[in-house]
Formats: structure tokens, C-alpha cells, sequence
């Protein structure tokens, strides 16, 4: 005896015989999307200008700070007195120090003259 | 008709023609003269290998230098006013020069990115094509700079303002507490 049934023949619409390509499809442009936004916020939000593994800047790289972990944070709880204003003092200093040893972005390395764009005066 | 159609078009093609000249050589205050284009185009190459070791030399000041001043205000000010503050004391002044720092410090942020972009764009032109162009992004990549230098000199000013505002604080503090606090 044949037991076998007879399935109904559907008629598949195109995107039912290309869903996998419609899938993929979806999925690139999401991701492309997602990276669009993703690059216009590291660049918008000045994320790119301290990035120091962009190309050009390999020189450089290895000077950069890794971590300032030289000094604890400060902490900001717990009782006013005399030793802890004095731990703050020490600190401040230390780190106030550091801030002010370098003048930084001084000087005029891009005027016309030492980037020799202008005329030598007469 | 046919000779002043002619002539009508003739004074236009001539006005847009001059003004095009105009707007490319005086982009800055005095147009250029030739010699000063020649010039510019002999040493803008090694003008930017110049630009390009600044760019770098910059980006890393600004990574060392950033990391400081931030930790100025989020390790060292604020904690010290949020514990002064919690101990019901009077940290108005303390609190000004905090914010007067910050704001100072988010502009220094903003400054630096503007004039990074400056510069990145100046490096970007072809300066033997287009010399007057480079000349005027080089100048204001390097108004922009100096007004990050501004920046850094206002922040050290802040650093220095805070700690006499300390120190005025905690006489005024162990005054009160008969030097014990």
C-alpha cells in the first residue's frame, strides 16, 4: 500500500526563494549603519585627535603617558582635619607641579617665516 | 543690438573672470605677488615634513598633557570640595575656581580639535597646485594654536588661583577649629 501524501505545491514569491541574500543584505547595511555612526562620533567627539595609533603617529606612540597612577585619587569622604588638608597640600602640589612644567603649544613653529613661506625681508 | 549683446557679455565674462583672480589672491589681507607664490611653492614641501612632525609632536603633548589637567580637577579639586562640602563647610570660592577651571579645560579641548583639524586640512593640500590655499590654512592653523597656548596659560593661572583659595580656606578653617580642624 503507498502511504504517500500529496503535499500542496505553494508558489514562492521572489523574496521567499532569496531571503538568505535578503538576510546578508540586511545585515551589511546595518553594520555599515553602525559604522557610520560609529566613526562620525569618534571624530566628532575628539575622540581621533588623542588617538594615538593612527597612521603618522607611530613615532610618537611609545612617549605617551599609559597611565598618571604615580599619586592616589584624594579621598572625598571623611573627617576635615589638620593630616588630611596636609595630604591634600602634598598632593596638589605634586600634581600642580607637573601641570605647570610644561608650557605647552608655545612658541610660533607655524609662522610663514620659520616654515620659510614668506619672502626673506630685505 | 548684435554688437552690444557682444558687449554686454564681454563685461560680464570679464567682471567674473577678475573676480575669480581676486578671490583666489587675496584670500589673505594683500594679494600675493608671483614671487611670493614661487616661494611658497619651493619650500611648502618641506614645510609640511615640518607640519607633519608638529602634528605628531602636538597629538602627544596634548594626550600627556590632557591626562594631567584632567586629573587636576576630577582627583585633586573636586574631591576635595565634595569633602569640604559634606563637612557642611563654606566651599563657595573653592567651587567657582573648580568651575572657572573646567570650563577652561573643555574649551582647551575644543580649541586643540579645531586646530588639529586645521592642520590636518593644511597637510592635506596639494600646496605646489594650490599655494595661496595652503598659505591661508597654515595661518590659521597657526591662529589656532595660539589660541590653545591661551587655553594652557588660563589653566595654569586656574591651578594657581586654587591653591590660594585653599590656602585661604584652611586658615580661615583651622582659625575656627583653634588649629586642630
Amino acid at each position: 500500500m503507498d502511504d504517500k501524501v500529496e503535499m500542496p505545491q505553494t508558489e514562492l514569491s521572489f523574496w521567499d526563494q532569496h531571503r538568505y541574500l535578503l538576510l546578508i543584505a540586511i545585515s551589511i547595511a546595518i553594520a555599515m549603519f553602525l559604522v557610520g555612526v560609529s566613526m562620525a562620533l569618534y571624530t566628532n567627539s575628539g575622540a581621533a585627535q588623542l588617538d594615538l595609533s593612527r597612521p603618522g603617529y607611530s613615532a610618537v606612540t611609545s612617549q605617551a603617558v599609559k597611565n598618571d597612577n604615580d599619586f592616589d585619587n584624594y579621598s572625598n569622604s571623611g573627617a576635615l582635619d589638620k593630616t588630611s588638608i596636609d595630604e591634600f597640600r602634598t598632593l596638589y602640589d605634586r600634581q600642580a607641579t607637573k601641570a605647570k612644567a610644561v608650557d605647552a603649544f608655545k612658541g610660533d613653529p607655524l609662522d610663514p617665516a620659520a616654515l620659510e613661506l614668506s619672502l626673506p625681508a630685505n | 543690438m548684435t554688437i552690444l549683446k557682444k558687449s554686454i557679455i564681454a563685461v560680464c565674462a570679464a567682471v567674473v573672470i577678475t573676480s575669480t583672480f581676486f578671490n583666489v589672491a587675496s584670500a589673505q589681507d594683500t594679494p600675493m605677488t608671483d614671487a611670493q607664490i614661487k616661494q611658497i611653492k619651493g619650500s611648502c614641501v618641506s614645510a609640511k615634513n615640518t607640519m607633519a612632525q608638529l602634528h605628531a609632536s602636538d597629538a602627544l603633548l596634548r594626550v600627556n598633557r590632557g591626562q594631567i589637567y584632567e586629573s587636576m580637577t576630577t582627583k585633586l579639586m573636586s574631591r576635595f570640595n565634595d569633602r569640604a562640602t559634606s563637612s557642611h563647610l563654606k566651599t563657595d570660592d573653592l567651587v567657582a575656581v573648580n568651575q572657572n577651571y573646567n570650563a577652561t579645560l573643555t574649551l582647551f579641548r575644543s580649541d586643540y580639535q579645531a586646530y588639529e583639524e586645521s592642520l590636518s586640512a593644511a597637510l592635506k593640500i596639494d600646496c605646489t597646485k594650490e599655494p595661496v590655499t595652503f598659505y591661508d590654512a597654515v595661518a590659521d592653523a597657526r591662529r589656532k594654536r595660539t589660541q590653545v597656548h591661551v587655553d594652557v596659560i588660563r589653566l595654569h593661572q586656574f591651578i594657581d588661583d586654587y591653591k590660594s583659595t585653599f590656602e585661604s580656606f584652611v586658615t580661615d578653617y583651622l582659625g575656627l577649629n583653634g588649629g586642630n580642624g
